[in-house]
Order: structure tokens, then C-alpha cells, then sequence
């Protein structure tokens, strides 16, 4: 409502403007804006939504994912209209978490929410989202999570090198002025006034579907479909489409999109009768998000697709796709190399969008940990070697390792008891 | 002491394993091969969750209800309540008895339970509904069927369900399994090694790491369950002890090991590109040492000694 207001005495200026203009007659170009004639505005040209910033490269309208780190390596934040595919790490530990962020951050900017979920009911998922931390408290709890895992060696002021110190560091403590990402408190639940208040719409398969119907072949899967018509009502009954005047964003969350429990064949069998069936969604889901203000999550268990090629085409009707490796079970988890963290992230694509180039950072290995309260994305770097007595093959984890790592890497690659020069 | 107390305070490490597994509730998949079959074991639960007091549906698909019961005694094969599919699994007798919709729709009248009691629900075996049935209903049947307790507003009134699954591995591709596994709470694979039969139990509590552990044991004849201590197995050493690890800095040409008096001299050294204080006053500070500096030149014979600037010869 102030947004407007203020607009609305910019437009009172500029018609005054226009009077003096053509009274003068200086120029024949006339400003195109609102005449003076017209008593109530017609509204600005921009308007400001809750929660939503234009990213700096080109002025596309962004939200927040919920993650401020992964804003950060998102360019800024995810499009509006855009959908973030989340590949599910094995054991499915770890992508519910950026379900949810995503989720909270709606509820906490105001956004309409729309969860679909065949495994769990919307309204279970929505009470188990995290707790947003208030700016006054969370400078202090991460003052004291950031202290308890300093190590001596990043107090070293670098001496030769002095120039690498002066490279951003991520980001991983809160900007008090930043009003764009909120930080959450894993360990919390989110106080039930805020979901109460906020305004939600959950698609639950087993509720909306019989078990009687039949499908025809090469259409899409029932559920599919069901919950496709289920968002297009949503957005066109509540005018996300732009017949709303006070606009908003939808936040839809699908989860486990593409599991036997859609209906969907695609992690049974190789060939299956249905294979086109997750690709038809996503290509029409896209459409349905390109024409509205809306931003979708999506996760999937593509570990589990049998078929490569359906990955290779899924990810190419999303536009941002991050993928999550957790350690737990493989036999990273014993190598000293990862031993900080739960696993790793990769960002398998960023889409371009009115762009020719996209938005990409630099930094290609990234990990993240858990830790009690707070989901960290962090660089990978190598710690440093400190036993004199290292044994042979974690010196050759060492040695591989970095040289998978990229150049953007940390500068203390390779031990620095051995080789003193 | 009632019978399920007597049970309870059987054999302490016995209980434990088949406690664990049942207690979770949810989808158990038992994945056996044919080397370590895991029918015994599927008895040895049914027959703990009997004692248990808990109501026990038994959905027999692979073999009859004969051979299912035998080795149980009287007092658990009256507390079975057992479903054969066995005999006529397409129903052409039409008896009044078989169960309509087949194993499915016994599975899905199992869904709309409203009793207190926990359950357990015995599927022998679920390779055989997953060889008849598409993959991706099965799937949907046992996650309503197993997931009933799992609202949090009406826990109260509906008990523990429990669904074990006999799943012959080898019979399936890895996609069935996966997803099976996947949707599983718990997890036992079969194997063993040297006579010896190994479970190895995966349990996958929501939102928490899955923990896992491998454990001997042996079924006795009338299916109570051994635990034991695995064979010996020597542990692999990493490297081996013989061979010494090579320290590659020894017998080298050149110093690579600073002593601390030379590692004090390095930290003192002022870099040339820092810009220090002293650094500063050393610039600025006339230098004492110039006016002895020569310079010593012997003119060679092709030396033009012409004291003119040969820019003269330009017109600027």
C-alpha cells in the first residue's frame, strides 16, 4: 500500500511537469506519463511485491529460495516463472530440507503456497517447516555456531599471497539490511500463527484420486494430470495470472515427483508404458508457470529413474537444477578429505533467460553440512595435511582429489609439513 | 505374567534384533536370494509378533497354508488369521471364503481398518504380487496400508502396522527393488558366509541418518532366533606391515627442512613488494654508499666518442 501511495505522488509531479512542458514548448517530445486530467492513478508501471527483488544483470523479477547461499550461486535468486529441480539425495535426508526452506520463505514474505506431495499430507509437511530467525537474535546464535568450528589456521594472515585474501568469501552469516533472504532455525518448528495466517493450498494424491481409472495410453498419468488442472484452477481462480491487481507469488512445492507413488513407472521399469509421461508434465507445467507469477520446487529421485535418457531430458525442461550427494553410505564418508561435511552440491544448470550468457559463479566444488541449527553451502577446500606420518592411500586420496578440484579452489593444496622450502 | 511378558522376557539378545525390526512399524522388506532364504526368518517375526499379542494376517501367495504353519505350534496357528491365495490365486473355484479383488483387495480392506490393535501383515511373498501386479499400484497399496498411524492428529486410534515383504532379489531388475527399498523403513538383506547366515539391517527412521548394522544369526527349528558372533574374519591390514612406508625427503641432494634458527630468519625477511616503514625511510633517506660507486668503462675501438646529440639533426 505505501508502495503506491508514493507512486502515486510521483505521478502527480510528473502530469505537472507535462503542464509546464507544453506551456513552454521547448521540446516537442512530450513524457508519455499519466494526465493531469485523471484524478485517480492508474497505478505505477512497476510494482514492488513482497518478498521478490529485479536481479542486477537484467531486471528479471527474482525470489528467494530460502537459502541465502543458494541465492548467492543462483545468481541472485530463483526466477519468477522458473522452475528449481532438486535431484533427492539417496536416502532423502537432505532435499526435504530445501523443500521446506523454500516453503518458509513463502509463508514468512506472504506468498501463496501450493504443496503437492503423494507420500505425505500437505498439512503435516507445513508443520514440520522450519522457525525464521528474527534479525536482533541471529547475528548472536551465529556468532556462536561460526565460533565453534573456527580453526587456528584461518587466523594466518597470508604472507607471499596476500592478494587471495582480498577474494569473497561466501557468504555465510546474515546481512542485518537484506530483507530478500531469511535465515531459518532447522531445529525449530515454525510458530503455528504464521502458517495459520498464510494462506495454502495442498494437493494430496490418495485424496484426489480413485483408484478405479482408467488410463489411456501415451497421456499422462492420472495424478499428473489431476494436479496440473489442480494448480490451473489455483492460478486462475486467485488471478496469478495478472487479473489479480494486488499481486502475489504462488509458491508450489511438488515433492518426489516422478516415484511409484504418482503413479509413475519411470523408477520400476526401463521402457515403461508411460515414459513421456513426467516429461508432458514438466513441458506443461512450465507453460502454466511462464504465464503466471509463480515459482515452483520441485524434487525428484532421479537416482532411481531407470531410463538416463528421461534425466537428460527432465533436466532439460527445468531450468535450475541442483543436485544433492550425501556421503552417508558411500565410502566417502571415511575419507579424511570430506570429513567436515554431508555431502556435496552440484548445480547441474542455471537457466538463461532472456540472456545469451547465464548467471554462473565461479566456484564449481561445493559442499554442504548440516549442522544443528543451519543448512551451510560451503567451498570445498582441502584441509590442510598435519600428521607427519600420513599414510600412503590418504595421500593419494589427496593427490586425486585435488586434482579434480577446480582452480578456484583453496590455496593450501598439498601438505605443508613435508615441503618446507 | 501374561504369555506376551513370558515372551518378552525370553532369551535378552535374541529379542533384540527381532524387536528392532518389528518395532519401527512400517514396510520390512526382506530381500533373500537363493543361497540364504529368508522364509525361516519371515516365521521367526511372525511368530514373535504372534506372541506378541499384536493380530497377525498372513497373505500366503508362494506356498500353501500347509507348509506356511508347519513348524508352528497349536497356540500361534490359532491367533494366524491366514488368506490363501495359494490354492486358487484367480479365484475360478468362487468360494465365498476367497478374499474379492484378489491379494489387492485384501490389501487395500486392510487400509480401512479402524482397530486400536498393532498388526502385522505377512506378505509371502511380495515377489510374487510384484511379478503380477504393476509396480507402481503395489507401491501405493503398501505405502497407505503402512503408513496408516502416521497422522498425528488421530494416532490414538489406530494401532501399529507393521508389513513384512519377502522379496526375492535375483527375481527382479534393480528398478522394483529400488523402489521398494525406497519406500521401505527397514531393510534386511540375507547373506552369510562359511554356513553362516548374516542380516544385514538397514533402518531408516523419517528425517534421520539411516543407521545399519550386520548381524549373525541362526534359526532353530521351531523358529526362534540365535544370535551369534560372525566367523573370524582377519582384518585386512591397509598397508602392508613388511613394507615400510617410503619417507621420500631422506637421502636428497638439497635441504628441505628448515631448522628453526634459519625458520626465524625466514619469517623476519621483509618481502620486496611489502611496503613497510622502514622500507619507506630506506627510499627516502639519502644513500650513504653513493659517492663511492664508479662506474669503470674501457672505450672499445668502435666506439663513437661524439659528445653531439644526434637528435640535433631533427626539425622539431
Amino acid at each position: 500500500m505505501a508502495a503506491v501511495a508514493t507512486c502515486g505522488s510521483v505521478a502527480a509531479s510528473t502530469g505537472s511537469a507535462v503542464a509546464t512542458a507544453s506551456k513552454s514548448n521547448v521540446t516537442s517530445f512530450q513524457r508519455r506519463g499519466p494526465r493531469a486530467s485523471v484524478t485517480n492513478d492508474s497505478g505505477p508501471r512497476l510494482v514492488s511485491i513482497a518478498g521478490t527483488r529485479p536481479s542486477v544483470r537484467n531486471g528479471q523479477l527474482l525470489v528467494s529460495t530460502g537459502l541465502p547461499a543458494l541465492d548467492q550461486l543462483l545468481g541472485g535468486g530463483l526466477a519468477v516463472g522458473t522452475v528449481l529441480l532438486i535431484e533427492e539425495d539417496k536416502y532423502n535426508i537432505y532435499s526435504p530440507l530445501l523443500f521446506k526452506y523454500f516453503l518458509a520463505e513463502g509463508i514468512v514474505n506472504g506468498h501463496t503456497l501450493l504443496v503437492a506431495s503423494a507420500k505425505e499430507d500437505p498439512a503435516n509437511i507445513l508443520q514440520e517447516l522450519p522457525a525464521p530467525l528474527l534479525d536482533d537474535k541471529c547475528k548472536k546464535e551465529f556468532d556462536e555456531d561460526v565460533y565453534n568450528h573456527k580453526t587456528p589456521e584461518s587466523n594466518i594472515k597470508m604472507k607471499i599471497a596476500w592478494r587471495y585474501q582480498l577474494l569473497p568469501k561466501m557468504e555465510i552469516g546474515p546481512v542485518s539490511s537484506s530483507r530478500f533472504g531469511h535465515y531459518y532455525d532447522a531445529s525449530k518448528r515454525m510458530p503455528q500463527e504464521l502458517i495459520e495466517a498464510s494462506n495454502w493450498h495442498g494437493f494430496f494424491l490418495p485424496e484426489k484420486i480413485s483408484s478405479t481409472l482408467k488410463v489411456e495410453p501415451c497421456s499422462l498419468t492420472p495424478g499428473y494430470t489431476k494436479l496440473l488442472q489442480f494448480i490451473q484452477n489455483i492460478i486462475y481462480e486467485e488471478g496469478f495470472d495478472g487479473s489479480n491487481p494486488q499481486r502475489n507469488i504462488l509458491r508450489i512445492g511438488i515433492q518426489n515427483l516422478g516415484s511409484p507413488l504418482w503413479g509413475d513407472d519411470i523408477c520400476c521399469a526401463e521402457n515403461g508404458g508411460n515414459s513421456h509421461s513426467l516429461t508432458k508434465f514438466l513441458y506443461v507445467l512450465r507453460g502454466l508457470l511462464r504465464t503466471s507469477l509463480s515459482a515452483c520446487i520441485i524434487t525428484m529421485p532421479t537416482h532411481l529413474i531407470q531410463n538416463k535418457a528421461i534425466i537428460a531430458r527432465v533436466t532439460t525442461l527445468s531450468d535450475v537444477v541442483v543436485g544433492l550427494e550425501s556421503f552417508i553410505g558411500s565410502e566417502r564418508e571415511t575419507n579424511p578429505l570430506y570429513k567436515d561435511y554431508h555431502g556435496l552440491i552440484h548445480i547441474r544448470q542455471i537457466p538463461r533467460l532472456n540472456n545469451l550468457i547465464c548467471d554462473e559463479s565461479d566456484v564449481k566444488d561445493l559442499a554442504f553440512k548440516l549442522k544443528r541449527k543451519l543448512f551451510t553451502i560451503e567451498r570445498l577446500h582441502l584441509p590442510p595435511d598435519l600428521s607427519d606420518t600420513v599414510s600412503r592411500s590418504s595421500k593419494m586420496d589427496l593427490a586425486e582429489s585435488a586434482k579434480r578440484l577446480g582452480p578456484g579452489c583453496g590455496m593450501m593444496a598439498g601438505g605443508k609439513k613435508h615441503l618446507d622450502f | 505374567m501374561t504369555p506376551s511378558e513370558g515372551a518378552r522376557a525370553g532369551t535378552g539378545r535374541e529379542l533384540e534384533m527381532l524387536d528392532s525390526l518389528l518395532a519401527l512399524g512400517g514396510l520390512v522388506l526382506l530381500r533373500d536370494s537363493v543361497e540364504w532364504e529368508g522364509r525361516s526368518l519371515l516365521k521367526a517375526l511372525v511368530k514373535k509378533s504372534a506372541l506378541c499379542g499384536e493380530q497377525v494376517h498372513i497373505l500366503g501367495c508362494e506356498v500353501s497354508e500347509e507348509e506356511f504353519r508347519e513348524g508352528f505350534d497349536s497356540d500361534i496357528n490359532n491367533r494366524l488369521v491366514y488368506h490363501d491365495f495359494f490354492r486358487d490365486p484367480l479365484n475360478w473355484s468362487k468360494t465365498e471364503e476367497a478374499f474379492p479383488g484378489g491379494p489387492l483387495g485384501a490389501l487395500r480392506a486392510m487400509c480401512k481398518r479402524t482397530d486400536p490393535v498393532p498388526v502385522t501383515i505377512a506378505l509371502d511373498s511380495l515377489s510374487w504380487l510384484l511379478l503380477r501386479l504393476p509396480c507402481t499400484t503395489l507401491c501405493q497399496v503398501l505405502h497407505a496400508v503402512s503408513h496408516q498411524d502416521s497422522c498425528p492428529g488421530d494416532s490414538s486410534s489406530v494401532g501399529k502396522v507393521s508389513v513384512l515383504g519377502l522379496l526375492h532379489e535375483e527375481l527382479h531388475g534393480p528398478g522394483p527393488v529400488g523402489a521398494l527399498s525406497s519406500l521401505a523403513q527397514t531393510e534386511v538383506t540375507l547373506g552369510g558366509t562359511m554356513g553362516q547366515a548374516s542380516a544385514h539391517i538397514l533402518c531408516r527412521r523419517p528425517r534421520q541418518r539411516p543407521t545399519d548394522q550386520t548381524q549373525w544369526f541362526s534359526i532353530l527349528p521351531d523358529f526362534s532366533l540365535d544370535l551369534q558372533e560372525g566367523p573370524s574374519v582377519e582384518s585386512q591390514p591397509y598397508s602392508d606391515p613388511h613394507i615400510p612406508p617410503v619417507d621420500p625427503t631422506t637421502h636428497l641432494t638439497f635441504n628441505l627442512h628448515l631448522s628453526k634458527k634459519e625458520r626465524e630468519a625466514r619469517d623476519s625477511l621483509i618481502l620486496p613488494f611489502q611496503f613497510s616503514s622502514e622500507k619507506q625511510q630506506a627510499l627516502l633517506r639519502p644513500r650513504p654508499g653513493q659517492a663511492t660507486s664508479h662506474i669503470f668503462y674501457e672505450p672499445d675501438a668502435y666506439d663513437d666518442l661524439d659528445q653531439e646529440d644526434p637528435d640535433d639533426d631533427l626539425d622539431i
